[in-house]
Protein backbone atom coordinates (compact mmCIF):
# COMPACT_ATOMS: atom_id res chain seq x y z
CA UNK A 1 0.00 0.00 0.00
CA UNK A 2 1.16 3.28 -0.93
CA UNK A 3 1.21 6.34 1.67
CA UNK A 4 1.34 9.78 0.49
CA UNK A 5 1.21 13.28 2.96
CA UNK A 6 -0.72 16.20 1.10
CA UNK A 7 -1.72 19.67 2.74
CA UNK A 8 -4.93 21.01 1.90
CA UNK A 9 -4.74 21.92 -1.85
CA UNK A 10 -2.62 19.51 -2.61
CA UNK A 11 -3.71 16.24 -5.25
CA UNK A 12 -2.82 12.61 -5.89
CA UNK A 13 -3.30 11.54 -9.34
CA UNK A 14 -3.99 7.64 -10.25
CA UNK A 15 -3.50 6.76 -13.67
CA UNK A 16 -4.02 9.32 -16.45
CA UNK A 17 -7.55 10.33 -16.04
CA UNK A 18 -8.02 10.24 -12.09
CA UNK A 19 -7.08 13.21 -9.52
CA UNK A 20 -8.09 13.79 -6.19
CA UNK A 21 -7.45 16.67 -4.47
CA UNK A 22 -7.31 17.45 -0.72
CA UNK A 23 -9.72 20.95 -0.17
CA UNK A 24 -10.54 21.44 2.98
CA UNK A 25 -8.95 19.62 6.44
CA UNK A 26 -10.92 19.41 9.19
CA UNK A 27 -10.61 18.20 13.01
CA UNK A 28 -12.28 14.97 12.66
CA UNK A 29 -12.48 15.19 8.25
CA UNK A 30 -11.04 15.83 4.86
CA UNK A 31 -12.82 17.45 2.04
CA UNK A 32 -11.52 15.68 -0.98
CA UNK A 33 -12.64 16.87 -4.78
CA UNK A 34 -12.06 14.14 -7.10
CA UNK A 35 -12.19 14.21 -10.93
CA UNK A 36 -12.61 11.08 -12.95
CA UNK A 37 -14.18 9.77 -15.88
CA UNK A 38 -18.15 9.26 -15.80
CA UNK A 39 -17.69 6.17 -16.51
CA UNK A 40 -15.31 5.15 -13.00
CA UNK A 41 -17.98 4.25 -10.27
CA UNK A 42 -16.84 6.31 -6.70
CA UNK A 43 -18.83 5.62 -3.79
CA UNK A 44 -17.74 5.55 -0.35
CA UNK A 45 -17.42 2.85 1.38
CA UNK A 46 -20.02 2.44 3.56
CA UNK A 47 -22.36 2.21 0.22
CA UNK A 48 -20.51 -0.44 -1.30
CA UNK A 49 -20.73 -2.53 1.95
CA UNK A 50 -24.16 -1.69 1.84
CA UNK A 51 -24.63 -2.71 -1.44
CA UNK A 52 -22.62 -6.08 -1.47
CA UNK A 53 -24.80 -6.55 2.17
CA UNK A 54 -27.87 -5.96 0.05
CA UNK A 55 -26.89 -8.58 -2.55
CA UNK A 56 -25.84 -11.06 -0.35
CA UNK A 57 -29.21 -10.28 1.94
CA UNK A 58 -30.86 -11.24 -1.82
CA UNK A 59 -29.85 -14.84 -2.31
CA UNK A 60 -32.13 -16.29 -3.86
CA UNK A 61 -33.67 -19.15 -1.88
CA UNK A 62 -36.68 -21.74 -3.39
CA UNK A 63 -40.33 -20.86 -2.71
CA UNK A 64 -41.36 -21.58 0.77
CA UNK A 65 -37.84 -21.89 2.38
CA UNK A 66 -38.00 -17.78 2.90
CA UNK A 67 -40.14 -18.23 6.13
CA UNK A 68 -38.14 -21.76 7.21
CA UNK A 69 -34.88 -19.93 6.97
CA UNK A 70 -35.97 -16.63 8.79
CA UNK A 71 -38.32 -19.00 11.67
CA UNK A 72 -34.78 -20.25 12.87
CA UNK A 73 -33.02 -17.18 13.44
CA UNK A 74 -32.76 -16.62 17.18
CA UNK A 75 -33.85 -13.00 17.99
CA UNK B 1 -57.33 -4.00 -4.87
CA UNK B 2 -54.18 -5.09 -6.56
CA UNK B 3 -52.99 -8.54 -6.66
CA UNK B 4 -49.24 -9.46 -6.98
CA UNK B 5 -48.23 -12.91 -7.49
CA UNK B 6 -45.21 -13.52 -5.07
CA UNK B 7 -42.22 -16.74 -5.17
CA UNK B 8 -42.40 -17.14 -1.19
CA UNK B 9 -46.14 -16.13 -0.48
CA UNK B 10 -47.79 -16.69 -3.29
CA UNK B 11 -50.74 -14.24 -4.59
CA UNK B 12 -50.66 -11.06 -2.36
CA UNK B 13 -53.59 -8.71 -1.82
CA UNK B 14 -53.00 -5.62 -0.49
CA UNK B 15 -54.05 -1.93 -0.14
CA UNK B 16 -52.41 0.46 -2.38
CA UNK B 17 -51.82 2.90 0.48
CA UNK B 18 -49.49 0.04 2.70
CA UNK B 19 -47.09 -0.22 -0.02
CA UNK B 20 -43.71 1.20 1.50
CA UNK B 21 -42.22 3.55 -1.40
CA UNK B 22 -38.21 3.78 -1.86
CA UNK B 23 -37.98 6.79 -4.68
CA UNK B 24 -34.01 5.83 -4.90
CA UNK B 25 -34.51 1.82 -4.66
CA UNK B 26 -31.72 0.21 -2.44
CA UNK B 27 -27.56 0.08 -3.68
CA UNK B 28 -28.08 -2.76 -5.23
CA UNK B 29 -31.50 -2.64 -6.11
CA UNK B 30 -31.87 0.50 -7.37
CA UNK B 31 -34.98 -0.24 -9.85
CA UNK B 32 -36.65 -1.63 -6.51
CA UNK B 33 -38.80 1.06 -5.14
CA UNK B 34 -42.11 -0.37 -4.24
CA UNK B 35 -41.67 -3.04 -1.44
CA UNK B 36 -44.29 -4.55 0.87
CA UNK B 37 -44.02 -5.66 4.44
CA UNK B 38 -45.39 -8.93 5.22
CA UNK B 39 -45.65 -10.42 8.64
CA UNK B 40 -45.36 -14.29 9.22
CA UNK B 41 -46.54 -15.84 12.58
CA UNK B 42 -43.84 -18.57 12.40
CA UNK B 43 -40.97 -16.29 12.28
CA UNK B 44 -42.31 -13.16 14.14
CA UNK B 45 -40.75 -10.16 14.63
CA UNK B 46 -39.43 -10.78 11.59
CA UNK B 47 -40.33 -8.88 8.94
CA UNK B 48 -40.23 -9.92 5.09
CA UNK B 49 -39.94 -7.03 2.34
CA UNK B 50 -41.34 -8.50 -0.33
CA UNK B 51 -40.64 -6.59 -3.52
CA UNK B 52 -43.35 -5.45 -6.03
CA UNK B 53 -41.68 -5.88 -9.17
CA UNK B 54 -39.39 -9.06 -8.69
CA UNK B 55 -41.76 -12.04 -7.22
CA UNK B 56 -38.54 -13.69 -6.35
CA UNK B 57 -37.23 -11.33 -4.14
CA UNK B 58 -37.69 -11.17 -0.68
CA UNK B 59 -35.43 -9.23 2.17
CA UNK B 60 -35.64 -10.50 5.60
CA UNK B 61 -35.44 -8.16 7.81
CA UNK B 62 -35.70 -7.14 11.80
CA UNK B 63 -36.70 -3.81 13.26
CA UNK B 64 -33.31 -2.34 14.84
CA UNK B 65 -34.28 -2.34 18.40
CA UNK B 66 -35.34 -6.27 18.04
CA UNK B 67 -31.30 -6.85 17.18
CA UNK B 68 -29.95 -4.33 19.60
CA UNK B 69 -32.76 -3.13 22.62
CA UNK B 70 -30.62 0.42 23.08
CA UNK B 71 -30.03 1.09 19.39
CA UNK B 72 -29.57 5.09 17.89
CA UNK B 73 -30.36 5.80 14.58
CA UNK B 74 -28.35 8.58 13.54
CA UNK B 75 -29.40 9.40 9.93
CA UNK B 76 -28.07 12.57 8.00
CA UNK B 77 -30.16 15.91 7.53
CA UNK B 78 -30.23 14.68 3.84
CA UNK B 79 -32.12 11.68 4.68
CA UNK B 80 -34.01 13.61 6.96
CA UNK B 81 -35.23 16.05 4.63
CA UNK B 82 -35.67 13.16 2.30
CA UNK B 83 -38.06 11.53 4.21
CA UNK B 84 -40.22 14.60 4.69
CA UNK B 85 -38.98 14.28 8.47
CA UNK B 86 -38.59 17.30 11.01
CA UNK B 87 -35.33 18.41 10.80
CA UNK B 88 -34.55 19.61 14.32
CA UNK B 89 -34.23 15.90 15.75
CA UNK B 90 -33.40 12.57 15.11
CA UNK B 91 -36.76 10.79 14.26
CA UNK B 92 -38.22 8.25 16.58
CA UNK B 93 -37.60 4.55 16.20
CA UNK B 94 -40.95 3.07 16.29
CA UNK B 95 -43.73 6.44 16.71
CA UNK B 96 -42.30 8.58 13.72
CA UNK B 97 -40.33 6.23 11.61
CA UNK B 98 -39.80 2.18 10.95
CA UNK B 99 -36.32 1.63 11.27
CA UNK B 100 -35.34 -2.07 9.65
CA UNK B 101 -32.21 -4.11 9.49
CA UNK B 102 -31.79 -6.26 6.63
CA UNK B 103 -30.51 -9.67 7.36
CA UNK B 104 -28.27 -11.54 5.47
CA UNK B 105 -28.32 -15.67 6.04
CA UNK B 106 -25.49 -17.58 4.48
CA UNK B 107 -24.80 -21.12 5.28
CA UNK B 108 -22.24 -22.61 7.84
CA UNK B 109 -22.41 -18.57 9.27
CA UNK B 110 -24.30 -16.97 11.47
CA UNK B 111 -27.15 -14.83 10.12
CA UNK B 112 -25.93 -10.98 10.35
CA UNK B 113 -27.73 -7.60 10.62
CA UNK B 114 -26.89 -4.73 8.74
CA UNK B 115 -27.17 -1.95 11.69
CA UNK B 116 -24.99 0.64 9.51
CA UNK B 117 -27.15 1.11 7.02
CA UNK B 118 -30.95 0.36 8.35
CA UNK B 119 -33.96 1.14 6.13
CA UNK B 120 -36.21 4.01 7.58
CA UNK B 121 -39.49 4.33 6.56
CA UNK B 122 -41.51 7.36 7.59
CA UNK B 123 -44.44 5.63 9.15
CA UNK B 124 -46.91 8.90 7.93
CA UNK B 125 -45.96 8.91 3.99
CA UNK B 126 -44.54 5.25 4.29
CA UNK B 127 -42.09 6.94 2.41
CA UNK B 128 -38.40 4.72 2.82
CA UNK B 129 -34.89 5.33 2.56
CA UNK B 130 -31.88 2.97 3.06
CA UNK B 131 -30.08 5.10 5.30
CA UNK B 132 -26.13 4.69 5.22
CA UNK B 133 -25.44 6.28 8.49
CA UNK B 134 -22.22 8.46 9.19
CA UNK B 135 -19.25 7.98 12.06
CA UNK B 136 -21.70 4.86 13.11
CA UNK B 137 -20.34 2.16 15.71
CA UNK B 138 -22.84 0.11 14.12
CA UNK B 139 -21.85 -3.03 11.95
CA UNK B 140 -22.85 -3.57 8.25
CA UNK B 141 -22.37 -7.73 9.76
CA UNK B 142 -23.99 -7.35 13.22
CA UNK B 143 -23.91 -11.49 14.02
CA UNK B 144 -27.08 -12.23 15.34
CA UNK B 145 -27.02 -14.74 18.00
CA UNK B 146 -26.39 -18.18 16.88
CA UNK B 147 -29.52 -20.51 16.96
CA UNK B 148 -30.95 -21.90 19.95
CA UNK B 149 -29.32 -25.59 20.04
CA UNK B 150 -31.84 -28.06 20.00
CA UNK B 151 -31.33 -30.40 22.68
CA UNK B 152 -29.98 -28.88 26.10
CA UNK B 153 -26.76 -30.18 26.94
CA UNK B 154 -25.94 -30.98 30.58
Amino acid sequence: MLVIRRRAGESVVIGDDVEILVTEIGPTRVKLCISAPREVPIMRKEVKLTREENVAAARELPAGRLVEVASKLRV
Amino acid sequence: MPTFSSRHFGTLEYQPDVVFEFPAGLPGFEQERRFLAIEHPASRPIVFLQSLVRPELCFITLPVLAVQADYQLAISAEDIKELELDENRQPAVGTDVLCLAIISVAEGKPATANLLAPLVVNLKTRRGLQAIQEDSPYSHQHPLLAAKPEAACS
